[in-house]
């Protein structure tokens, strides 16, 4: 297979890099690992006539407690001894991205933005062809839920969930400056498979921030997908949690990915064990509710009733074991 | 036969752990390959394939293709419109479509120009005008006579491409008197090869008047013939040679279109021609397993005792017939052994649709059924209360004994496999006595060590021919055209070659295969190669041997009968001082003709009835398998880990431990595969997962702890004793697994694969009727 | 700055200990370079999209898949292939073991197998049976179920036949 020919360009600062990207916008994309971004475009899914390299901007590496930066290979983050014992859930998540040589060359900052995933997409340019193409590229029409306005392609990352619960921020550089937003909100949740995020096209993630907080966390990521590698995920679910001496829940917060457009996070449901001492009772409570709430559709290798009855145990399960609480055994 | 108390020989090669001869080439990435292959000018073919399940073809308008710049030449299906297939009876393939499409993926031109950026680029201005036909993505609708019928040779204006009927015996009668019967109906996915090395072919036309083909090929043979037939140039102008194979599983053993396309492109540019596949090129070619449905009645006595089977089959063709008529007759016949079962009738139906084509995959035709079969008998032993190893060793057939299709059994040592699985297992402190969501099951299987029926040409010409050179270097120069795709054979050609002559290994030099010196071997496929290349190379080894111990004889004045062969040296019998150098044997036996030459050549005995279809799975010998599975399943999720698989397997005795080991393995990870995971998964006929991600080949964890019982007397007629274990392994596999999860939960699941949201779901269903997970029902 | 659109450029690509200056585009792929430029057919094309680990090689040491490399961003680097990693003369420990435990079949998946395990090797002298398999695992291999290679694996780290 060949990818069509391109301009490489090759920055070597982040200010080089986002100015280039103002006046190359939208004809381009950023390339870090290229582990996402290859197959496609060998797919011809979207391609660009301009790839920015991200390779050479030395601001984006290194790894500490309070910044990742956005070009740290996920095979580096898994390694990390002391990023691993602070953040359990970002490495739990991060090792289970596709494979060991996926993660040698795949990135954090191109795990937060990878592309969503769909069968109806990600085919062949003659595949898609012989379909009249759909929503998310060279087409205007959806296969999996059939009408016109909205993509539904999943949301197939791995740390995002991991990051959001914990109150990470991405660094984002830009044109006319820099700013911060939480990872949480970072994606867009009116649903849609093809705007994804809220940068714009310009912006470049720099870096992924922590807050003191957040290494006073516990963290876990649960993920289900039908071989433990290669797999993008059929449902990730994240969790973090503080609980007082007396096991008293002072913090706890949910992301779950892997279902639908974006990773979502359920304030109002885990806001509700603040405070409380947790039962398996209102664990499973909190578990049937975010069951209830999502949404997957059928885009995906496992069925979306069943990835959506998994998201009730792998939530519960996770919560359970994150605030230590007896499961019954059945 | 050897007298039951003697002693059985021992070897100095054959039975040991024999590594193979050229994995020094493949560890360090020399071995050779297809596309490792570059010849001078050569150009690059790419194919345009049908985005329509089915349509008629009005127009392909060529012109502005073949104007772009870099672009040599473009085929369309009119030039070579010959019929080919890999059986003669069933010829419905043509090299590019004619007339029509018949499915996604179907050839309908070709490119060959400078690269394969500017061939997708031709491609791309290709016009194609058609009018679009009914699709036929299921084969039901197919029984029926249809509009449009995918080919027109379809029974009656059906899809039915083949339909077989078979009884012997009284079924019913069987059936009026039985004490119990079963009812088992089973739904299987179709699966595929998923070899690595991806089809690749090259052809170079020479202004000799030859055509040079280098392939990615199992059968060499079947090409070299479909070549001469489509593109009309007599074979002995044609040389096919077969390069390294990365993997076949039954996948690369018909002859394939592109491998014709590649040839005819070159004869057209006078250049040669490469053509790669990428991965989807490889799944729409598929030939893999056939999506099934099967519908499975046993009925038994009292004891247990099969009385009778009652089997329908409804096949899934896709667009050709391709191995389709042994499929059909496969899913009956190969149903039956390793038991006896006195009364069977069979209703096969395998129809074309407008899906890519399925074909032989390892242990073709034997697998959907035996699964149904198996899990069909624990069934019944559960309900007599009879133990699942008693009730089949009550029905074992027994050794040198005739089935009531006619097959003939020789060796069998099916029941020491039941015992060493059982034993080994610790089944009778495991069975029904683990705790929920724990369970071992048992499956067996039985399959044909090499097919009697050649498929291309008289039964008077051998199966395998051998050829051997030895000259005065000392080393001996092996042709034969059996196609070693990773199996190991040319390791046991070497083996066995040089346990006869007596030398070491590496005197043993096996040629590449290479029809202009090669002598004819029909292929590697129906797990023939061992028994029959083994025993054609056993004849040439001893022929060549004797040559050298008649020179011996002149040598040392002893009579040959009194010589006999040991390392590197020819003696005495019965003064071993007495002996002569392997070389100076070699010598003194060239001394009036030169290099000595010896032949060999294997072709199986009479066999079978002699009603329509008798011949179909009837084999020289046949292996016998018992397994048994460990599971462990999350009750909560249906995600479920095998842990354990104690595989007893009869392949005779065993030639090579270290191939027979990783036949087994390689064959217990593909047939996981299929029970766990792996589906061509299609919407109406369009193949949604066409690629290595989304087709979901089980991951090292996943695999099971795999302890190899290899307790197989040896045959009578194989060579050294030995049978196939190529792809009988693969069998047992699949219903082991399916019956420890009904040991484990309680629930019997029928279609496959068996992904955790169907263990789920069964659980649930298990559940809401009120079942325990343990108990009859 | 810009490399242009399609434009073939001057690079330097340090391969198995040799600097090589090539001229490719900005598209070239790593393993397209290796075996059609460099004619280094060790390294195997199984999927073209990172999906099976046929095209392993190393870059500064680490294995990555070379199908998913643009050869432009890694000038400079060092690049080894299997062709780097065989001795002048007979088998590494590791391919020894590869030929001896079985752990090759069709061979066509092997060259990535070895790449892979030889740096887990040279990392993690000691692993353990599933670290092992966790570091094969994006490397797929059709005909041996993986166990003989685990087994080839440990049986070279623990130093035995």
């Amino acid at each position: 297979m060949h990818l069509d020919p391109f301009e490489l360009h090759r920055p070597s600062s982040v200010e080089e890099t986002v100015s280039l990207a103002g006046r190359l916008a939208p004809a381009f994309d950023y390339i870090a690992g290229g582990t996402d971004l290859l197959p496609n475009y060998k797919m011809r899914l979207n391609v660009r006539p301009n790839l920015i390299a991200l390779e050479d901007v030395s601001e984006l590496r290194g790894i500490s407690l309070d910044r990742v930066g956005a070009m740290v290979r996920l095979g580096e983050l898994e390694t990390d001894p002391a990023f691993g014992s602070a953040y359990r859930g970002v490495v739990e998540a991060a090792a289970e991205v596709a494979t060991p040589l996926v993660r040698a060359s795949g990135t954090v900052g191109g795990n937060l933005l990878v592309e969503t995933r769909c069968f109806f997409f990600n085919q062949s340019f003659p595949w898609r062809k012989s379909l009249g193409f759909c929503l998310k590229a060279d087409g205007d029409k959806c296969h999996v839920v059939p009408q016109k306005e909205k993509c539904y392609a999943t949301f197939s990352g791995d740390l995002a969930p991991t990051l959001a619960v914990l109150d990470a921020e991405v660094e984002v550089a830009g044109p006319d400056g820099r700013r911060r937003v939480p990872v949480a909100s970072l994606y867009d949740a009116s649903g849609d498979g093809i705007q994804r995020h809220h940068l714009r096209p310009s912006e470049l993630i720099v870096a992924v921030h922590f807050p003191p907080e957040a290494r006073t966390l516990r963290g876990s990521y649960r993920k289900l997908r039908i071989r433990p590698s290669f797999d993008f995920p059929e449902l990730g679910v994240a969790v973090a949690a503080r609980q007082s001496a007396d096991g008293g829940v002072e913090r706890l917060a949910l992301s779950v990915g892997g279902l639908e457009t974006y990773p979502r996070r359920f304030d109002d449901l885990t806001r509700r064990l603040v405070g409380e001492r947790p039962t398996i009772a209102k664990v499973r409570e909190l578990a049937d509710a975010v069951r209830q709430l999502v949404r997957p559709v059928h885009n995906t290798a496992l069925a979306p009733d069943y990835r959506r009855k998994m998201a009730g145990v792998y939530v519960r399960r996770s919560v359970a074991e994150i605030l230590g609480v007896a499961e019954e055994t059945r | 036969m050897a007298a039951p108390d003697a002693p059985a020989p021992t070897y100095r090669l054959i039975g040991t752990r024999i590594p193979y001869i050229e994995g020094p080439l493949k560890v360090t990435g020399r071995a050779e390959y297809t596309d490792d292959i570059k010849r001078s000018g050569q150009l690059i073919a790419r194919l345009l394939r049908s985005p329509w399940p089915h349509a008629r073809l009005r127009s392909i308008n060529v012109e502005k293709a073949r104007a772009m710049p870099g672009v040599a030449a473009v085929l369309t299906g009119e030039k070579y419109p010959t019929p080919f297939g890999v059986l003669p009876i069933t010829h419905d393939e043509t090299a590019i479509a004619v007339g029509k499409v018949r499915y996604i993926g179907d050839i309908l031109a070709a490119v060959a120009a400078s690269d394969e950026a500017t061939a997708d680029r031709a491609l791309e201005a290709i016009e194609v005008d058609i009018e679009p036909l009914p699709d036929y993505p299921e084969p039901q609708g197919g029984t029926i006579a249809v509009a449009e019928p995918i080919h027109a040779r379809g029974l009656n204006g059906t899809n039915i491409q083949k339909e077989v009927v078979q009884h012997f015996g009284d079924v019913d009668a069987a059936f009026a008197k039985a004490h119990a019967t079963v009812r088992v109906r089973g739904t299987f996915a179709g699966v595929t090869h998923a070899f690595t090395e991806p089809m690749a072919t090259i052809a170079e036309a020479t202004p000799d008047g030859r055509l040079t083909v280098w392939s990615a090929t199992q059968v060499p043979h079947y090409l070299h013939r479909a070549l001469s037939e489509v593109l009309g140039i007599p074979m002995h102008r044609i040389r096919v040679i077969k390069p390294e194979v990365g993997g076949g599983f039954g996948g690369k053993s018909d002859p394939l279109p592109h491998e014709i396309i590649c040839a005819a492109l070159s004869l057209e540019t006078g250049r040669p021609v490469k053509i790669l596949f990428d991965r989807e090129d490889v799944f729409v070619t598929n030939h893999g397993r056939h999506p099934t449905k099967n519908d499975v009645r046993i009925a038994v006595d009292a004891d247990g005792r099969i009385l009778a089977y009652d089997i329908e089959a409804l096949i899934d063709g896709g667009a050709w017939s391709s191995f389709g008529t042994v499929t059909t007759y496969y899913n009956g016949v190969l149903s039956m052994g390793p038991y006896r079962v006195p009364n069977f009738r069979y209703h096969g139906r395998r129809v074309y649709t407008t899906k890519p084509p399925s074909g032989a995959m390892r242990a073709h035709g034997g697998t959907n059924i035996r699964y149904s079969v198996e899990l069909a008998l624990d069934d019944l032993a559960e309900r007599l209360g009879i133990d699942p190893f008693d009730l089949r060793e009550r029905n074992a057939l027994p050794p040198h004994s005739t089935t009531v299709n006619q097959f003939r059994i020789t060796s069998t040592s099916f029941v020491k496999c039941l015992h060493a699985a059982r034993e080994r297992s610790g089944w009778d402190q495991k069975y029904r006595k683990l705790p929920y969501g724990k369970g071992v099951g048992l499956g067996c299987g039985f399959y044909i060590s090499g097919s009697n029926s050649p498929i291309h040409f008289t039964p008077k010409m051998p199966q395998c021919t051998v050829h051997l050179k030895a000259d005065m270097d000392g080393g001996i120069a092996v042709h034969c055209m059996q196609a070693d795709i990773g199996q190991g054979s040319n390791t046991l050609l070497a083996a066995i070659v040089a346990e006869v002559v007596g030398v070491d290994l590496d005197r043993v030099h096996i040629m590449r295969v290479d029809s202009d010196v090669s002598p004819v071997d029909i292929g590697s496929y129906s797990s023939r190669v061992t028994f029959m290349m083994g025993n054609a190379a056993r004849q040439a080894a001893e022929s060549l041997r004797d040559q050298l111990i008649r020179a011996a004889s002149r040598l040392t004045g002893y009579p040959p009968a009194q010589l006999e062969v040991a390392h590197e040296k020819i003696r005495v019998r019965h003064r071993p001082d007495i002996a002569v150098d392997y070389l100076a044997a070699l010598h003194a036996a060239m001394e009036r003709t030169g290099a000595l030459l010896a032949t060999g050549a294997y072709n199986s005995p009479p066999m079978g009835g002699d009603f329509k279809g008798a011949r179909a799975g009837t084999a020289p010998a046949y292996s016998f398998a018992a397994y048994v599975a460990q599971v462990d399943v999350d009750v909560e999720t249906g995600v479920y880990r095998v842990e354990k698989v104690w595989a007893a397997f009869d392949c005779g005795r065993v030639l090579n431990r270290l191939a027979v080991e990783g036949q087994i393995e390689g064959s217990i990870h593909m047939g996981l595969g299929q029970m766990m995971g792996e589906a061509m998964s299609y919407r109406g006929a369009r193949l949604m997962n066409p690629s290595l991600l989304d087709y979901k080949i089980p991951m090292p964890q996943q695999m099971p702890e795999v302890e190899c019982l290899l307790v197989g007397d040896d045959d009578p007629e194989g060579p050294f004793g030995g049978k196939e274990a190529g792809e009988g392994p693969l069998i047992a596999t699949l219903p082991a697994v399916g019956n420890a999860l009904h040991d484990a939960v309680g629930v019997r699941y029928h279609d496959l694969p068996v992904t955790p949201d169907k263990v789920l779901r069964g659980i649930e269903v298990r559940e809401q009727s009120g079942r325990a997970w343990k108990g009859v029902g | 700055m810009g490399e242009g659109m399609g434009e073939s450029t001057p690079v330097r690509l340090r391969v198995n200990g040799v600097t090589t200056a090539l001229v490719c585009p900005p598209e070239r792929i790593l393993l397209d370079l290796l075996r059609e430029d460099l004619n280094l057919t060790g390294t195997k094309r199984g999927c073209d999209l990172g999906t099976c680990g046929c095209c392993t090689v190393w870059v500064d040491g680490k294995p990555v898949l070379s199908c998913l490399t643009l050869a432009r961003l890694v000038s400079g680097r060092d690049i080894t292939t299997i062709e780097g990693v065989t001795p002048a003369s007979g088998l590494s420990d590791l391919q020894r073991a590869f030929v001896d435990h079985g752990a090759t079949q069709c061979g066509f998946c092997t060259p990535g197998f070895v790449m892979t395990a030889t740096a887990l090797l040279r990392d993690h002298p000691h692993p353990t049976k599933p670290e092992i398999e966790r570091a094969i695992a994006g490397n797929l291999c059709r005909c041996t179920g993986y166990i003989k290679i685990v087994e080839a694996v440990a049986a070279t780290a623990e130093g035995r036949p």
